[in-house]
Formats: structure tokens, C-alpha cells, sequence
């Protein structure tokens, strides 16, 4: 089932001018290929530069060195076949909900009218529709980042980039919104890179976990989670392979964690395929 | 009862002002041929108020003062955003440079230039409120959220309409701040410029009952320029309510 790259990222570094002077070196040597309709998600301490990384796919930043290729073409700017998804969820407060789920559609040309459709259609599917008419700022965080992942979906991005989309709900609505994120995913099979602190979040979600170093930020291993899908969290929650995952990761997390910044971060590893014991 | 309240507390501080300035007119602590009592030239201005000749002193004042006000907020406004992006600091530049020049010194030129009629006042009123409209519009701009621009860019919208559908209304809060003050400068300096030179307008009537020693009509274009500029800033409280629902 060997798809082709739809993102390939080949020594990727991003240093940040400081005070001073000096340069920052927040990611260096990033190799990494996401295969189309993949969900990668992204784990490191805070700092590592995963919202960085996520900024460069994006187009939003330009990277100090390396490349980055999105369908075989060079990234040089924004564009609306990477969809982003914020943690401070970056919707326009003067606009409503269905204002907010309209734009991408009208700023493509899309008329008002079938934009308007379109756009209520996807509220429906994410049991905002008798929102439409609110602004953000009355919505509860939950229901606004919905919005902010129905605005990204409205223009049918193929990649989608999502920098902690969950990490400021509460655990409920955090599961709640997993479940819909997933369930559009399976049916859309988007291409997903998705940014979290949450290691039982990105078994659940991925394909493949990256596991990151503390500053500069390297790859330090790359996960295959070998679970079936559909996934059912309950089901998931009892099932040893998953739990093993899970402590897994927490265990590189720590280690990663207690690397001090000054030692030489260990060289990437490309990819390392956790060997999960079944007996 | 508590709306009563609501709508006397800010007004208490004019309701004194009232009284003191009634009670120093009436107990002669000021000589009332300097100061005349607020009730005398308020029933004065009510007088003048149906008068044709009043209302055209009024009329002309109101077009120069809104007239380059507007002027000032189109092209403050499309100065200020253009500026905050890239490439924009230089015009920063000449904006700082250019501020600090009181513009009543341009005024003989602009009497020159324009003559004695609206287009002199205007463009004084103009070069007095584009640049706090411009530096509040720039300001904001530049403090817009990077990242409503980039869910802007990334769902397709090109870099220059992204300026009117993102940077615009983002900045709207600092532009209705920056009108705010450019409203007040706006009386003030049409007022000057009709005092100075001019065939009509409120600051002439004020030069011409000073010159005749009339103080009651003196004080009547005072009274009215405030109540103008209190009355637009009424509305624009209305305007800022209105444009502003989802923000703030
Ligand atoms: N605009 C900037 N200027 C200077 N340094 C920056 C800038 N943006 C990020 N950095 C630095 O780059 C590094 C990575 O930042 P980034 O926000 O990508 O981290 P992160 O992994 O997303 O962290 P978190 O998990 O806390 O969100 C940090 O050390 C940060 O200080
Ligand atoms: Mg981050």
C-alpha cells in the first residue's frame, strides 16, 4: 500500500535571529516523507520548534536551509492545498460563524450563494449549524475550533496542518472533537500533520508518531503505529498493542526530556520501527 | 431608576460646569460684560438656531469639517494600511517627519493656493487629522494576529485583498480610536481657519461679534463647535457599536 511522497522534506533548518545579534538554531536536519493520505503527528518538549516545522510547511515562514515539496513542487508561499489549523484557533472575530466557514470558498471566486451552501452543509456536519449566525467570541472554546476546522475543511485543503488543535479544551471535548477529527479522516483521507503533547492523542489519531529533541530540534525516532482502523477509543483503551505504544513513547518523551540542551543532540534517525512484542 | 443614573453620572461634571459658570455670571464674580451667564447664550443660540443666515454659517462649517475629515479617513485609512506592510517604513518615515509640522502655519499657503472658499479650510482640516488617522491605522496594522492573515493566505486569498478582508477590519478598533481624536482636532481646526480668514463659518461669526464687542454672540459659536463635536462623538460611539459587534 506504498503511496507516493505528497510531502517531502529534505534537510530542513530554521534559525531565528536574536537579540544580540546571534542566531537561534530552532530545527536542523529534518528529513521526513508523509505519503499521501497519511496522519503523522508530531511529539516534542515545548520549544522543539513543532509549531515551526508546521509554519515552514505551511509556507507561512521560509526555512534557513533545506527544502520542503508538496506534491513534487516546492513550497514558496501559503496556498489553499495546505489547510492550517491553529491552537488560538486564529478565526475572524468581526465575522460569524458561517462568515468565518464562507471565507476560503469566497475568496476562491465560489458565489455567495453556493458558498453560503456549502459552507451550512459543514456546520451541519460538525452540529454547529444552528451556530451559524454567532460571533466567536460567544462560542465556548470547543465549538471554536470546530469552526476553525470547519473554515480549513471548507476549501478542501489535501494536506491538513494542525499546531495543538486540541491542547487548550478540557479532556471531554478534547475526545469529542478526536472522534470527528478521525471520523473525517477516514472518510476524506486527508493527508494530516498533527502537532500535539498528547501521547495517547497521537496513538490514537496517526500513522506514524514523530518523536523530536529538545533545541535544535531534530527527528530523534519515527513511530509506525501499527493499529487497526477504524479505531474505537474504547475498544483502543483495552487493547495491549496500544497500551504498549503508549508507554513507549511516554518513555522517549522523558528520555528526550532529560537530555540537557547543551549535549549534542544524537544523530536523526530516519525512521525506527518500534517492534511491538505480540505473543 | 439605575438607567437614570446610568445617563446623569456622565453628565454630572457638564451640569456643574453649568452652575458654576451660571453662578459666577450671575454673582458678578466675573464682570458680565467679559463673561455672559451660559442661560443667556443658550437662549441666544435657540434664537439664531431657525435663522437662515445662522444656518448657513453652520452649514458651511459642517461641510468643511466633515468634508476633510472623510478625505483624511480615505486616504489616512489606505496610506496606513499600505504602510504596515513590507516595504511600507519609509513612508513611516515622512509621516514622522510631517507630523510634528503645526499645520496652521501652512494655512497662508493653502489660502493661496485654494483661495478664501471651502477647498483652503478643507485642506487645513485635512493636513490636521490624516496623520493621527494614518499612525492609528499603521500602528493597528502592524499589531494585527499573523495568524488571521495566514488563514487568510492559505485559503486563497491573494496578498493585496487580503488587506481589505483581514488587515481592515482587524485594524477597525485603532482606526475608530484614531477618528476619535481626529474629529476633535477636525472642530477645532476648522474653527481656526474660520477665524483667520474667512467670509462666513462659525469662527467668523466669532470674529465678528469679538471685533463688535457682542459677547453674548461671541460665545454662541463656542457653545454650538462643542456641542458638534459631541454630538459626532455620539455618533460614532453608535458607529463603533454597530461595526464592532463581533470584536472587543
Ligand atoms: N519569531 C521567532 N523569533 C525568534 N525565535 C523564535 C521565533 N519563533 C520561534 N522561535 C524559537 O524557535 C524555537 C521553536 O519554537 P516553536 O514555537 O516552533 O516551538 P514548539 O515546539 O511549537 O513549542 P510548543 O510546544 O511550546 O508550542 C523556540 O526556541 C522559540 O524560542
Ligand atoms: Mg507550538
Amino acid at each position: 500500500m506504498e503511496k507516493r511522497a505528497m510531502i517531502e522534506i529534505q534537510r530542513l533548518g530554521k534559525s531565528f535571529r536574536i537579540a544580540g545579534g546571534k542566531r537561534h538554531v530552532a530545527l536542523e536536519g529534518i528529513d521526513l516523507n508523509i505519503r499521501e493520505g497519511e496522519f503523522v503527528s508530531i511529539l516534542g518538549p515545548s520549544g522543539c520548534g513543532k509549531s515551526t516545522l508546521l509554519y515552514m510547511l505551511g509556507g507561512f515562514v521560509p526555512p534557513s536551509s533545506g527544502s520542503i515539496q508538496v506534491q513534487g513542487r516546492p513550497v514558496t508561499g501559503p496556498g489553499p492545498d495546505r489547510g492550517p489549523v491553529f491552537q488560538e484557533f486564529a478565526l475572524f472575530p468581526w465575522k460569524t460563524v458561517l462568515g468565518n466557514v464562507m471565507y476560503g470558498l469566497r475568496q476562491q471566486g465560489v458565489g455567495k450563494r453556493e458558498a453560503r451552501e456549502r459552507a451550512m452543509a459543514l456546520l451541519h456536519k460538525v452540529n454547529l449549524a444552528s451556530y451559524a449566525d454567532f460571533y466567536p467570541k460567544e462560542l465556548s472554546g470547543g465549538m471554536r475550533q470546530r469552526v476553525a476546522i470547519a473554515r480549513t475543511l471548507a476549501y478542501d485543503p489535501a494536506t491538513l496542518l494542525m499546531d495543538e488543535p486540541f491542547g487548550a479544551l478540557d479532556a471531554h471535548t478534547r475526545t469529542v472533537l478526536q472522534n470527528e477529527l478521525l471520523q473525517i479522516w477516514e472518510r476524506d483521507r486527508k493527508t494530516v500533520m498533527f502537532v500535539t503533547h498528547g501521547v495517547d492523542e497521537a496513538v490514537f489519531l496517526s500513522d506514524r508518531v514523530v518523536v523530536m529533541t529538545r533545541s535544535p530540534g531534530r527527528i530523534r525516532t519515527v513511530v509506525d503505529i501499527d493499529l487497526p482502523r477504524p479505531r474505537v477509543r474504547a475498544e483502543l483503551l483495552v487493547d495491549r498493542r496500544y497500551q504498549e505504544y503508549v508507554v513507549e513513547l511516554e518513555r522517549l518523551i522523558e528520555d528526550v526530556h532529560h537530555e540537557r540542551d547543551a549535549e549534542p543532540a544524537p544523530a536523526p534517525v530516519a525512521k525506527t520501527t518500534l517492534k511491538v512484542a505480540t505473543r | 431608576m439605575r438607567r437614570i443614573l446610568e445617563t446623569l453620572v456622565p453628565a454630572a461634571p457638564l451640569i456643574l460646569l453649568f452652575v458654576v459658570w451660571e453662578s459666577a455670571a450671575r454673582l458678578g464674580w466675573a464682570p458680565p460684560n467679559l463673561l455672559p451667564a451660559p442661560s443667556l447664550v443658550l437662549q441666544r443660540l435657540l434664537e439664531l438656531l431657525p435663522d437662515g443666515e445662522f444656518l448657513h454659517h453652520l452649514g458651511q462649517t459642517l461641510i468643511r469639517l466633515l468634508g476633510g475629515f472623510a478625505i483624511a479617513l480615505v486616504v489616512g485609512v489606505s496610506l496606513g494600511l499600505l504602510a504596515s506592510r513590507t516595504g511600507g517604513g519609509a513612508l513611516i518615515t515622512v509621516v514622522r517627519v510631517l507630523a510634528p509640522i503645526p499645520k496652521i502655519a501652512l494655512y497662508p499657503a493653502f489660502v493661496l493656493i485654494f483661495g478664501y472658499d471651502h477647498a483652503s479650510k478643507i485642506a487645513l482640516v485635512v493636513a490636521d487629522t490624516l496623520f493621527p488617522i494614518l499612525l492609528a491605522t499603521f500602528h493597528g496594522a502592524r499589531a494585527v494576529e499573523p495568524k488571521l492573515l495566514w488563514s487568510a493566505w492559505a485559503a486563497g486569498s491573494g496578498r493585496f485583498a487580503s488587506l481589505f478582508t483581514v488587515t481592515l477590519p482587524a485594524t477597525l478598533p485603532a482606526i475608530l480610536t484614531g477618528c476619535r481624536v481626529a474629529l476633535l482636532i477636525a472642530c477645532v481646526t476648522v474653527f481656526l481657519a474660520e477665524m483667520i480668514s474667512s467670509t462666513d463659518g462659525l469662527g467668523h461669526l466669532l470674529s465678528l461679534a469679538a471685533r463688535s464687542f457682542r459677547m453674548v454672540d461671541m460665545f454662541v459659536p463656542l457653545l454650538l463647535i462643542s456641542l458638534i463635536g459631541l454630538l459626532l462623538n455620539v455618533a460614532l460611539q453608535f458607529a463603533r457599536k454597530h461595526l464592532l459587534r463581533g470584536q472587543s
